[in-house]
């Protein structure tokens, strides 16, 4: 079994460091995983993209995704070419209100106000956490202790200060998604 | 001053120059008469068994008439392409850093195809010893002109002289080197007489005692006679040396080490 | 079998080093950079050199003097700077000094590099083509197996996908059997013995110990290629027996062409897969067999035409052979363009089929 991820943004979101974490969560716990990155060379602001797939054997999905089943989308620019690519049915994480939930008729959307819960746990930097969080709320894809351990394992040493912060964001990230099954967007706060 | 006693014939009898040779050499060299090259080969393994490092030595020898050197010298040597010595010999050394590891190249190869490689090899301070053989001239294509080549030399691609509106100013190499911080000795010799030949040996010693001393890059350039690319008879190869190439690279120790 | 998750060019160092790979010599060019950094992270905690060198012939100069020395060493870049580097793979080919040099290329126009060289003389370059992050761990390691085995220098052809992918990948070192010793390097020894080595591309051996000199040796080099060339080709297949149309490709062309090849099928389309695996030596032979029969030939690369070449040459009717391939670039140009990409394949494999009438 396997399941694909695209999450789309701009930079500085976190875009390639909540991807990470997700494969790098699959990868402590034994199981296979890939990561591809697609970003211009802007630090802040360009376009910001990132796929990730875990499975349980030797992977079969090719490093330029021809579908995916889910999708993170932080922003509603660049996403186009990548969101084309969902498989209908799946869920997506939107980021409200920077993305409307009604550009993805086709997906199960979840909206979380990403920006409000990290400031409200005092990790405003950690949106992509928050995000993460919730989509693993959702999915359930790795245990989230596993996201965690894998987001500590990433902070360099002159970050280390951020690993309880964002710890918080991932939480509220899944709390804001209370971990209810729902067909359309909700805001939570 | 001691007095040759003239009452007894000599201990031992009178024997050929030829017949001193290191036992390092293996062969008889194929150049010109009047070449200076072999002469710089003959000091150089003299150096190597003097200091006794003969059973660790790797060279590097590149392009040139001086490129056969590699049939008649028993020590283990790469033949490598022309001006890359020093970075052939910086992979030796940097794998076998016990090993002494000497590059011996012309001019064409070093000052022309080779400059950037033994210019980063100094800066780098690559813990290796080069050699160059400057004769001014490519010897072993015909005698052409090179970076080295001295002002108003005739060569074959400077049929009036070099001039430097045409052919633009020589490229004194042993003094490029010395300005860069990496090295440890660079020095100018030259094998156009007795007393030249015993200098430069002592130079050869001391470019690679700091090589074993772990003290830095050395270079040893070597102005050696080249009679047949100068159109000189061979006789006048090292007069000629004294007037020409001499002039524009004096000879000496520009960079020294100290224990 | 622990898995790490690691960028491919970390990987591939990562595995050249579990092969023994104590010595590399690189300038950076994107996508080659990451192998170079990984290399400089990695090596000294291996007891390696890894040396940032002032350009690409002086990187590869160094690393074949570290190669005639005796270690595993190795050099890369892409492939406009293993151009300046062709001097140096036909000197190693014929002076017999084995080494991997890692193209990790910005797309498939490096094939004729690879495989027909731009060096001078009569030598070829044994050249593997990885068509993924898992095989291109593999291909690290074998590289040096190869290059010791027939003391030559060989090519690895990656690509960005392999150098920027990150997969969970497991690193550790392969066996792929017993090798000659190394009783040619040179490790000063030999001095004053009488038996001192040497290294030359005219192997006229020394005044006392004389060698074969340049017309036997490069027979004898030439000759060593033609037999690698007998033994050593390796190639993949799938779906040959029953398949009308069979689609060629190399690297990660081939495995976006596997994957489109499965979803055809799933749609009832009689269609297979060959990808050869070693560039060069390509297997000329499997390929005449594969493409028996068949009643197209699809080409598929991401380049005007190279590997082209040698399909016309070994398959069983040229008429047959029809090139769905091209140039396909980014706008940065430094990786794949739009071709790279499942849905355009099947569309370009798709057009043909739907023409119905042989080509």
């Amino acid at each position: 079994m396997e399941r694909e991820l695209v999450v789309t943004g701009v930079g500085g979101q976190g875009i390639q460091l909540l991807a990470k974490t997700l494969a790098l969560a699959a990868t402590r716990e034994g199981r296979h995983a890939m990561l591809s990155a697609d970003y211009g060379g802007e630090m802040r602001g360009g376009p910001s993209r990132a796929s990730v797939v875990i499975g349980d054997g030797p992977l079969r999905a090719l490093p330029v995704l021809a579908s995916a089943w889910s999708a993170i989308v932080a922003h509603h620019r660049f996403g186009e070419p990548v969101l084309a690519r969902l498989r209908p049915g799946g869920p997506a994480i939107v980021n409200l209100p920077l993305v409307d939930p009604a550009s993805l008729p086709r997906m199960t959307v979840y909206g979380v106000d990403a920006t409000a819960v990290a400031t409200s746990v005092g990790a405003p930097q950690a949106i992509g956490f928050v995000l993460l969080g919730a989509y693993n709320a959702v999915t359930r894809l790795v245990d989230p202790a596993s996201l965690v351990a894998a987001m500590e394992e990433l902070l360099p040493p002159y970050r280390k200060q951020h690993a309880a912060a964002n710890a918080r964001a991932l939480e509220a990230g899944a709390a804001a998604i209370g971990g209810r099954d729902v067909r359309h967007a909700e805001v939570r706060r | 001053m001691t007095v040759v006693d003239t009452s007894q014939p000599p201990s031992e009898p009178a024997r050929r120059v030829a017949d001193f040779r290191p036992s390092l050499l293996l062969g008889e060299h194929s150049l010109c008469p009047g070449c200076g090259e072999p002469v710089a080969l003959r000091v150089l393994l003299e150096v190597l068994q003097e200091l006794d490092v003969v059973r660790r030595t790797i060279g590097v020898v590149g392009h040139g008439c001086y490129g056969s050197f590699v049939r008649i010298m028993d020590v283990d040597v790469l033949q490598c392409l022309h001006g890359r010595a020093p970075a052939c010999a910086t992979g030796i050394k940097r794998v076998r850093p016990d090993c002494v590891v000497f590059t011996m190249q012309g001019d064409g190869d070093m000052a022309n195809e080779g400059l950037q490689e033994v210019l980063h090899a100094a800066a780098r301070g690559e813990k290796i010893t080069c050699v160059l053989l400057n004769n001014g001239v490519f010897g072993d294509t015909g005698g052409q002109l090179t970076a080295t080549t001295v002002l108003g030399q005739r060569t074959k691609t400077s049929l009036q002289g070099r001039d430097p509106e045409t052919h633009g100013y020589p490229i004194p190499v042993a003094d490029l080197v010395a300005g860069l911080r990496g090295v440890a000795y660079v020095a100018r010799g030259a094998v156009s007489t007795a007393g030249a030949v015993a200098q430069t040996k002592r130079m050869l010693r001391r470019a690679f005692e700091a090589q074993l001393a772990g003290a830095g890059f050395g270079l040893v350039e070597i102005l050696t006679m080249c009679p047949t690319g100068w159109f000189v008879p061979a006789p006048d190869g090292p007069g000629y040396l004294g007037d020409s190439m001499e002039q524009a690279y004096p000879l000496g120790e520009l960079i020294t080490w100290r224990h | 079998m622990t898995l790490e998750l690691l960028e491919g060019n970390d990987a591939i160092a990562a595995s050249a080093i579990a092969a023994g790979c104590r010595f590399f010599a690189g300038y950076p060019m994107s996508p080659f950079t990451g192998l170079l950094e990984s290399m400089s992270r990695r090596l000294p905690a291996a007891g390696g050199v890894c040396l940032n060198a002032e350009s690409e012939i002086e990187g590869v100069n160094m690393t074949l003097g570290a190669a005639a020395a005796g270690a595993r060493a190795a050099t890369g870049s892409c492939g406009q700077g293993i151009a300046l580097m062709q001097e140096a793979i036909a000197e190693a080919a014929l002076n017999e000094t084995p080494f991997v040099v890692f193209n990790m290329a910005r797309n498939q126009q490096d094939y004729f590099q690879a495989t027909r060289g731009g060096g001078w003389g009569d030598y070829r370059t044994i050249t593997l083509a990885p068509k993924d992050v898992p095989e291109a761990v593999e291909h690290a390691q074998l590289a040096f197996h190869l290059a010791d085995r027939y003391r030559a220098p060989v090519i690895f052809y990656g690509d960005p996908l392999l150098a920027q992918t990150r997969v969970g990948v497991s690193i550790r070192p392969l066996d792929f059997g017993p090798l000659p010793p190394k009783d040619w390097a040179l490790d000063g020894t030999g001095g004053g013995t009488g038996r001192s080595r040497q290294i030359w591309t005219w192997a006229m051996g020394k005044a006392t110990d004389p060698g074969p000199g340049p017309d036997r040796h490069w027979r004898a080099v030439a000759e060593k290629f033609a037999a690698i060339d007998a033994t050593e080709s390796r190639f993949e297949q799938a779906h040959v027996e029953d398949a009308e149309t069979l689609v060629v490709a190399f690297g990660s062309a081939a495995r976006f062409v596997e994957y489109v090849v499965d979803e055809l099928r799933a749609d009832g389309h009689r269609i297979g897969w060959f990808r050869p695996v070693t560039l060069w030596p390509f297997p000329g032979a499997a390929l005449t067999a594969a493409t028996t029969g068949k009643r197209r030939v699809l080409v598929f690369e991401l380049n005007a035409g190279q590997m082209l070449d040698d399909v016309r040459i070994h398959a069983a009717d040229r008429a047959a052979i029809r090139f769905i391939g091209g140039v396909s670039i980014s706008e940065s140009g430094l990786a794949f363009g739009e071709l790279m990409d499942a849905p355009v394949i099947r569309d370009r494999i798709l057009a043909v089929l739907a023409e119905g009438e042989r080509p």
